[in-house]
C-alpha cells in the first residue's frame, strides 16, 4: 500500500523532474525567465496525441513530438527572446506570458477544450510482479526514463566539450564569444534542448494525465517551484526536490488530504527564507 | 504642458467623472469601477516595480488580504460601518506587509520575485483549503454592505451602483493621489535612488532596509485598499478572484504595457487592456489570443510601453521642429 503510493509519488516526481530539468537549463543556467516552458510541454502532449492517432505508435510519438516542440522553442529563442533578453526578467516575463496565451489559444482552436485520452502502449501496459508486490509497469518506465535523462544531461553538461562551452558561455558570454565560439547559436541550441526535455516529459505523462488545455497550469507551476527550490542551475537539486515533492504529494494526499498542496509551497517558502538561492543553488 | 492647461485638463477629467454614470449608463459605470480598482492596484505595484526596481510575483496577497479582511469583518461583525470595514482591509494588508518586510527587504532581483511567488501561492492554497474560514473555492459572498453614514447628510445606500461608483472613485482616487504624493516626498525620491544605486544611498547615510520596508508596507497597504473596494464592489471575494497567480501577473502586464517607471503608466495600461478586452469579447471568444498578441507586440516593438512610446514620438516631433526651425533660419540667413 505505502510502496504503491510511493511509486505513484516517485512517478509524478520524475515527470516533474523531466519538465523542471528543461526549465532548469533555460531559467536556471541561461537565466531566461521562460513562463511559456509549460506551454511547450502542453503543446508536445498535443503533438504526441496527434502522432498517436495517425500512426498508432507510441515510440514514433516519443521521437517526433519532442523534436517538433524543440523546433518551435528554437524559433521562439531566435526571433523573440533574444531581442528582449537585454531588458531583463520583466521583458522576458511579459513576452513569455504572451507566448503562453497564444499557445493556449492555438491549442483550443486546433484540438478543442475537452480532454483527449492517450493509451498506454501495449508493451508497457499491465503490472509487474516482484518482491511480493504488483507495480504498474508504465510508472516504472516513467521513473526509468527520468533517470536516463538525468544521466544523459549530466554527461552532456559536465563531461562533454559542448557542456564546457555552455557552462563557460553562461558564466561569461562575451569572453567565450571572443574565443571564437558562436555563443548565440550555442544558446539557441541549449534552449532547444530545454524545450525538447519538456516535450519528452509531455509524451511520457500524456497517458497518465490525459491531454487537456489546463495541463500547462497544472504541471507548469509545480515545475517552476521545483527549479526555484532546488536551486538555479543545479540539476541534482531539481532531481532531489522533484522526488521530495512527488512523495509529499502522494503521501500528503493520503494522510492530510486537505493540506497536501500547502506542504509544497510551505516547503518552498521555508527553503527560500533560509537560502534565497535555493537548496543547491550557487548564486541568486 | 503649462500650468493653466494642466488645471483645465484636470477640471475636464473631474467634470467627466461627475457626469459619467448619467452619460454612459449602469454597465459602463460598473466597468469603470473595475478599471479604477485595477488602476490603483497596478499603481501600487509600480511603486515597487518601477520606482524601487523590485519585481514581485505575489502582489495579489496584499490585494487578497484587503479583500478577505473587509469581507470577513463585514460577515462576522454585525453593524460594522463602511469606512472602518475598508480600514480593516487596509490594515490587514499593511500588517501582512509589515510581517513580511524583515524577510523581503534583504533580498533583491530574482530571489525577491521567487519569495513572493512562494508566499503568494502559499496564501492562495491556504485560502483554498481552509474552507471553514474562507469558504474555499466558493469564497465569501453575500456579506452585508453597510451604507455610508455622513454626518449632516444622512446615510447613503451603497447597493445603488451609481452611489458606489462615486464612493469607489473617491476612495481609489484618494489612494492614487496619496501614492503620487508619496513619490514626491524626500522618502519617495530616496526610493528611486534605491533602484538606481542602493550602495550609494547607503553611503549617503540612509538606512536601506528600513527605507525599503516603509515603501513595501505603503505599497502593500494601498493594494489592500484596492482589494477591499473590489470585494465590496463584487460583494464576493474568492481565491481565484483576489489571490490567484493571474491576479499577481495582471498589474505587472498593465504596468509594462502602460509604461514602467512612469506614475501614470499603469493607469494607461489598465485602461488599454480593459478597452481591448471589451472590444474583443464582442467579436471573438479568443480573448487570450488577442491579449497574448498584444503582450508579444508590445515587447517586440514598444518595450517602454504606452507612455514611453508617446514620449519618444513627442521627442522625435520636437527634434524635427527644431531641425526645421534651424533650416528656415539657414535659408533666411
Amino acid at each position: 500500500m505505502y510502496i504503491t503510493q510511493g511509486i505513484h509519488g516517485l512517478a509524478y516526481g520524475m515527470v516533474l523532474f523531466l519538465v523542471a530539468s528543461g526549465l532548469n537549463i533555460i531559467f536556471g543556467m541561461m537565466g531566461i525567465l521562460n513562463l511559456a516552458h509549460a506551454s511547450f510541454f502542453m503543446l508536445s502532449a498535443y503533438f504526441s496525441y496527434q502522432v498517436l492517432t495517425t500512426t498508432g505508435n507510441f515510440w514514433v510519438a516519443l521521437i517526433v513530438a519532442p523534436v517538433v516542440t524543440a523546433f518551435f522553442g528554437i524559433i521562439l529563442e531566435r526571433f523573440f527572446i533574444r531581442k528582449v533578453h537585454a531588458s531583463g526578467h520583466i521583458g522576458e516575463l511579459i513576452l513569455t506570458v504572451g507566448i503562453s496565451l497564444i499557445i493556449l489559444a492555438a491549442v483550443k482552436i486546433f484540438w478543442g477544450t475537452e480532454s483527449l485520452p492517450v493509451k498506454v502502449p501495449p508493451l508497457l501496459d499491465g503490472l509487474a510482479y516482484f518482491w511480493g508486490m504488483d507495480y504498474p509497469i508504465y510508472r516504472l518506465f516513467v521513473i526509468g526514463m527520468a533517470v536516463l535523462v538525468l544521466a544523459i544531461m549530466l554527461v552532456l553538461l559536465y563531461k562533454s566539450r559542448l557542456g564546457k562551452i555552455v557552462r563557460a558561455a553562461v558564466a561569461d558570454a562575451d569572453m567565450v564569444n571572443a574565443l571564437g565560439v558562436n555563443v548565440p547559436v550555442v544558446f539557441m541550441f541549449i534552449f532547444g534542448i530545454g524545450t525538447w526535455l519538456a516535450g519528452v516529459a509531455a509524451v511520457v505523462i500524456a497517458p497518465i494525465l490525459t491531454v487537456f488545455p489546463g495541463l500547462a497550469d497544472q504541471v507548469g507551476m509545480d515545475a517552476f517551484v521545483v527549479v526555484v527550490t532546488g536551486g538555479f542551475g543545479s540539476l541534482l537539486g531539481a532531481f532531489i526536490v522533484s522526488i521530495i515533492f512527488g512523495l509529499l504529494n502522494s503521501y500528503g494526499v493520503q494522510f492530510l488530504s486537505q493540506l497536501a498542496p500547502v506542504l509544497m509551497y510551505a516547503f518552498m517558502a521555508v527553503v527560500l527564507t533560509i537560502r534565497p538561492m535555493g537548496l543547491f543553488g550557487e548564486r541568486e | 504642458m503649462n500650468r493653466r492647461n494642466q488645471t483645465l485638463l484636470w477640471a475636464a477629467v473631474f467634470a467627466l467623472l461627475l457626469f459619467y454614470p448619467k452619460l454612459f449608463g449602469a454597465y459602463y459605470t460598473n466597468l469603470f469601477v473595475t478599471f479604477a480598482v485595477f488602476a490603483a492596484y497596478s499603481v501600487s505595484l509600480n511603486m515597487l516595480l518601477g520606482y524601487t526596481g523590485l519585481l514581485s510575483f505575489g502582489h495579489a496577497m496584499f490585494f487578497g488580504a484587503g479583500g478577505y479582511g473587509t469581507a470577513l469583518a463585514l460577515k462576522h461583525i454585525p453593524g460594522l460601518p463602511l469606512i472602518p470595514a475598508i480600514l480593516i482591509g487596509f490594515f490587514a494588508a499593511m500588517i501582512l506587509a509589515l510581517v513580511f518586510s524583515p524577510l523581503m527587504v534583504r533580498v533583491t532581483g530574482t530571489a525577491f520575485a521567487m519569495l513572493h511567488l512562494a508566499f503568494g501561492q502559499l496564501m492562495y492554497v491556504l485560502a483554498l483549503k481552509l474552507r471553514t474560514l474562507t469558504g474555499g473555492e466558493d469564497g465569501i459572498g453575500r456579506f452585508p454592505i453597510p451604507p455610508l453614514n455622513v454626518p449632516g447628510i444622512g446615510s447613503i445606500s451603497m447597493k445603488n451602483p451609481e452611489n458606489f461608483f462615486y464612493f469607489g472613485i473617491i476612495i481609489l482616487g484618494l489612494s492614487i493621489w496619496l501614492m503620487w504624493f508619496f513619490t514626491k516626498t524626500p522618502l519617495g525620491q530616496v526610493q528611486i535612488g534605491l533602484r538606481d544605486n542602493a550602495k550609494r544611498i547607503d553611503y549617503l547615510g540612509y538606512k536601506v532596509p528600513q527605507t525599503k520596508a516603509v515603501v513595501y508596507v505603503v505599497c502593500g497597504a494601498f493594494a489592500g485598499v484596492a482589494g477591499s473596494i473590489y470585494g465590496l464592489f463584487q460583494n464576493l471575494v474568492s481565491c481565484d478572484g483576489v489571490l490567484g497567480i493571474l491576479v499577481s501577473f495582471a498589474p505587472i502586464t498593465n504596468t509594462v504595457v502602460g509604461g514602467i517607471g512612469s506614475f501614470f503608466g499603469p493607469i494607461w495600461g489598465t485602461a488599454i487592456f480593459q478597452v481591448i478586452e471589451e472590444i474583443t469579447v464582442r467579436y471573438t471568444e479568443r480573448v487570450e489570443l488577442v491579449q497574448g498578441l498584444i503582450l508579444v507586440l508590445v515587447m517586440m516593438f514598444a518595450p517602454t510601453g504606452f507612455v514611453g512610446f508617446i514620449n519618444s514620438v513627442r521627442q522625435r516631433r520636437a527634434a524635427r521642429s527644431v531641425a526645421s526651425a534651424s533650416e528656415t533660419q539657414l535659408e533666411k540667413g
